[in-house]
């Protein structure tokens, strides 16, 4: 199993996933994520528990693909406009739950690769939570300025800008989630 | 100016500074808050759970922990406590019924081993609602007169409004950056 040591240390997006989704022994839950431009507040991705896709239409689609219904539900495909790659500043709002016992310390790290290289790695943690407890993390980043040329590459590329998402309770990594972007 | 120039740039190490805000359950935090990052406040909700917002203020970068107020959860705000730089302690100033329970809770904050270097701010939230209490009353009130050598300071605010509410966030981060930035410089 892996630490957030070694995970920091990962040079290019993994193999499949790191954990089974039956480590998540703590029932967190993600219940909203959302990006919003800082300088205009406009939303360019949302997304709810309630319009999660159904585990039936998953099960279909999987054994159309041949992939499994675990990987699926932990994949996400985000189509974000293109002029989300001149924004300036991004605002990212995530919401869980917790289930009914304490979370002592809860990490994530988010690394982006772009074309199979290191981009950017995000670490943050949110420490201890309060059990059944529904809790927020808004934060603000200042995005890289990109040229044309490669806005460009990245419109190009559907899909090359990938991310890995950890997330640990001490040390133990209790999700793994993969993302895949195309600008549009 | 590269991808990679970005990495370096989001690399480089931030100034972080961590606030904690607590008080009774709708004293006004999460409103404060919100108005703090030019939100909409006409709906909040109560919070069950903590609130993090990381936002930039003056070149710190800020990490402020909402933390829900309710009964049930104050036993869980000192899980909060560690690495605390700042804490703001909110106060409904038209609750004159809990302002005892205001005063005993925030007592036991204050005689927090974990907390003894953290610069205090008080705010004295709803001003602009009929029969908020003025600051002078409040401070009577709490009981405040044994502060020793801690950094303290009581602003009048309205989360709603935004009045004073800057003015609060400036003096708790400057007087955190003199303290703990003063040789980084």
């Amino acid at each position: 199993m892996y630490t957030p040591d070694e995970v920091l240390k990962f040079k290019k997006p993994t193999e499949g996933f790191c954990c089974s989704l039956s480590d998540n022994k703590y029932g967190i839950e993600f219940l909203e994520f959302e990006i919003r431009d800082y300088d205009t507040s406009k939303s360019v991705f949302k997304i709810s528990k309630s319009d999660a896709p159904d585990l039936s239409k998953l099960s279909l689609e999987a054994t159309n693909g041949g992939s499994s219904v675990e990987d699926l539900v932990r994949t996400v495909r985000y189509k974000l406009p293109k002029e989300f790659l001149k924004f300036k500043t991004v605002r990212t709002l995530l919401k869980f739950c917790v289930g009914p016992g304490e979370v002592p310390s809860f990490r994530m790290i988010e690394r982006h690769y772009y074309k199979g290289e290191l981009l950017r790695n995000y670490d943050f943690t949110f420490g201890f939570c309060i059990p059944s407890s529904t809790n927020t993390w808004e934060a603000v980043y200042d995005m890289p300025v990109n040229s044309q040329e490669q806005v460009d590459d990245m419109i190009g590329s559907p899909n090359e800008h990938t991310s890995d998402t950890f997330y640990f309770v001490g040390d133990k990594l209790i999700m793994h989630n993969k993302a895949y972007f195309q600008y549009v | 100016m590269g991808l990679l120039t970005v990495i370096k740039k989001v690399k480089a190490k931030e100034k972080e500074i961590r606030l904690l805000m607590v008080g009774l359950d709708n004293a006004g935090k999460t409103t404060i808050v919100k108005n703090l990052c030019g939100e909409d406040v006409s709906k909040t909700s109560p919070t069950l759970g903590f609130e993090i917002k990381t936002l930039a203020h003056n070149g710190y970068k800020l990490n402020i922990w909402d933390v829900g107020g309710q009964t049930t959860l104050r036993s869980y705000w000192r899980n909060y406590y560690e690495q605390t730089e700042g804490l703001i302690w909110v106060i409904d100033s038209t609750d004159v019924r809990r302002l005892e329970d205001c005063k005993r809770e925030l007592h036991k904050l204050l005689v927090e081993e974990r907390l003894a270097g953290a610069t205090l701010l008080i705010f004295a939230n709803k001003q602009d609602v009929s029969g908020a209490q003025s600051q002078e009353d409040l401070l009577k009130a709490l009981e405040l007169d044994k502060m020793g050598e801690r950094h303290w300071r009581i602003v009048s605010c309205s989360g709603v409004t935004g009045e004073g509410v800057g003015k609060g966030l400036d003096w708790v981060v400057e007087d955190i950056a003199a303290r703990i930035y003063m040789f980084n410089n």
